[in-house]
């Protein structure tokens, strides 16, 4: 009974941080943290994006303090 | 030693050398107060994210600053910033300990003592990627 068994897969995520080492997210790299805001702005969720826990702690802390800056946006209206 | 990174952004509309002197001033601040300016960027002119007080743009201002001790004039300057209508934003972080985690975890590269046997065998080839089209 060699039924083709249905295959499911899932792309593996890995945190973008950890594969880059980038251990310090700095508030001022913009071009990073965007990556994180879709168009709504809000901050994109660790099941989505893949970032592990302490990345994504990391992440949160330096997008709400280029928030502060004005460096990227609280909402999109 | 704790280093600090203070941001803050000027009214577009003031002058250029206004906001030269606002900083000179600031940096005064924090040099009496037993501090060094470790890094000074002026980033000019830039598109805020969102408005502030009806102002879309802003000059951004940001000083790297070391403390040796740990004590700092910052909370003196924070309340002048505050004061100063001309200053929209400001910021003070306090990074060094971040990235003294950050080295830990990965050393910059000239760490390798001799002697130590690099761990880990150098990257091996490409497996066959697990994931069919």
């Amino acid at each position: 009974m060699a039924r083709p068994r249905k295959v499911f897969y899932r792309r593996r995520k890995v945190c973008k941080f950890c594969a880059d080492k980038i251990d310090y997210i700095d508030y001022k790299d913009v071009k990073l943290l965007q990556q994180f805001v879709p168009e709504r702005s809000k901050i994109l969720p660790r099941r989505i994006s893949g970032t592990c826990a302490r990345h994504q702690r990391l992440l949160q802390q330096a997008i709400k303090r280029a928030r502060h800056l004005a460096l990227i946006p609280f909402t999109t209206d | 030693m704790r280093i600090y990174e203070l941001t803050f952004i000027v009214d577009p509309r003031v002058a250029d050398e206004d906001v030269v002197a606002m900083t000179q001033e600031y940096k005064q601040m924090i040099a009496a107060g037993g501090s060094t300016i470790s890094k000074e960027e002026s980033w000019g002119r830039r598109k805020l994210a969102y408005p502030i007080e009806k102002l879309n743009e802003g000059k951004y201002v940001l000083l790297g600053i070391e403390s040796e001790d740990g004590r700092t004039s910052l909370p003196e300057v924070e309340h002048r910033m505050r004061q100063n209508d001309k200053i929209l934003r400001y910021l003070t972080v306090r990074i060094d300990e971040d990235l003294k985690r950050a080295a830990a975890k990965h050393p910059p590269a000239p760490a390798a003592a001799p002697g130590t046997p690099a761990p880990g065998e150098p990257a091996p080839p490409a497996e066959a990627a697990g994931e069919g089209a």
